[in-house]
């Protein structure tokens, strides 16, 4: 699996401008929303999905970064979004430190698989220190996505 | 010091998603030990929830576990009831 296969090219940010845990939920599934990955009347729905995620416990695995993720029925397949927020983001981390770096992932009701690729392809992808740094200090969008698709190429030659 | 292993199937219908790598993580770190998780000749630190996720363990896949520690009788028998528990 790689992880241009459920992030899509445009729904991704290195400008998450939100402070709380919800309001940056919102903002990356707005992302998806606007990149027609969703539809709008369904947001509000997803969002608090996610949230109840959250409650159960943080999906900030440390270092810097957060999987916000839950399973809606109304998704066909695996989606997902990157959002960079410079000055991080208080999401009650397991190290206690702000949170920069989101991989947020909605997966279809009936499927356990895909996600949980998902999940070791990301965490394969952020285990590297180097690659956290260049995701965190990118100047746009289109290098976060180099970094991304550069990363999809050597894995998948590995 | 002490060490043991065991092999240990995933019992866990989502596999060892997010939530439970953050539980294995945290009852390690209640203890003074080293712990690897083994899976498919990858072996990560099972201190790291990242490391644990990169494994991709689904639902009835072994992983091996390794822990180093006087407390490791413990931690393995901790460790086994949150793999094999049928929800998380």
């Amino acid at each position: 699996m790689n992880l241009t296969d459920f992030i899509s090219r445009d729904a991704v940010t290195i400008n998450l401008k939100s402070q709380g845990k919800e309001d940056v939920i919102a903002e990356l599934v707005e992302l998806l929303v606007e990149t027609s990955a969703i539809d709008r009347k369904h947001k509000k729905k997803i969002v608090e999905i996610l949230m109840a995620r959250e409650a159960l416990g943080s999906t900030a695995i440390g270092q810097g970064i957060a999987i916000p993720h839950g399973k809606y029925e109304g998704a066909k397949q695996l989606i997902g979004c990157l959002g960079i927020s410079k000055k991080g983001v208080d999401f009650d981390s397991l190290d206690g430190e702000p949170a920069h770096i989101f991989f947020l992932l909605i997966a279809p009701a009936d499927s356990a698989g895909p996600h949980l690729k998902a999940l070791a392809r990301i965490s394969r992808l952020l285990k590297d220190k180097f690659i956290r740094e260049s995701l965190k200090s990118a100047k746009d969008e289109k290098e976060m996505m180099a970094i991304i698709e550069q990363e999809d190429a050597r894995l998948s030659a590995a | 010091m002490k060490k043991i292993q065991k092999e240990i199937q995933v019992r866990n219908p989502q596999g060892l998603h997010a939530r439970p790598a953050a539980l294995f993580v945290q009852i390690v770190s209640k203890y003074d030990v080293n712990v690897t998780v083994e899976k498919n000749g990858d072996r990560v630190n099972g201190k790291s929830i990242m490391g644990i996720l990169t494994l991709g363990a689904q639902q009835n896949s072994l992983v091996g576990i390794e822990i180093e520690g006087d407390a490791a009788d413990q931690v393995m028998q901790e460790l086994e009831a949150l793999l094999t528990q049928e929800e998380t």
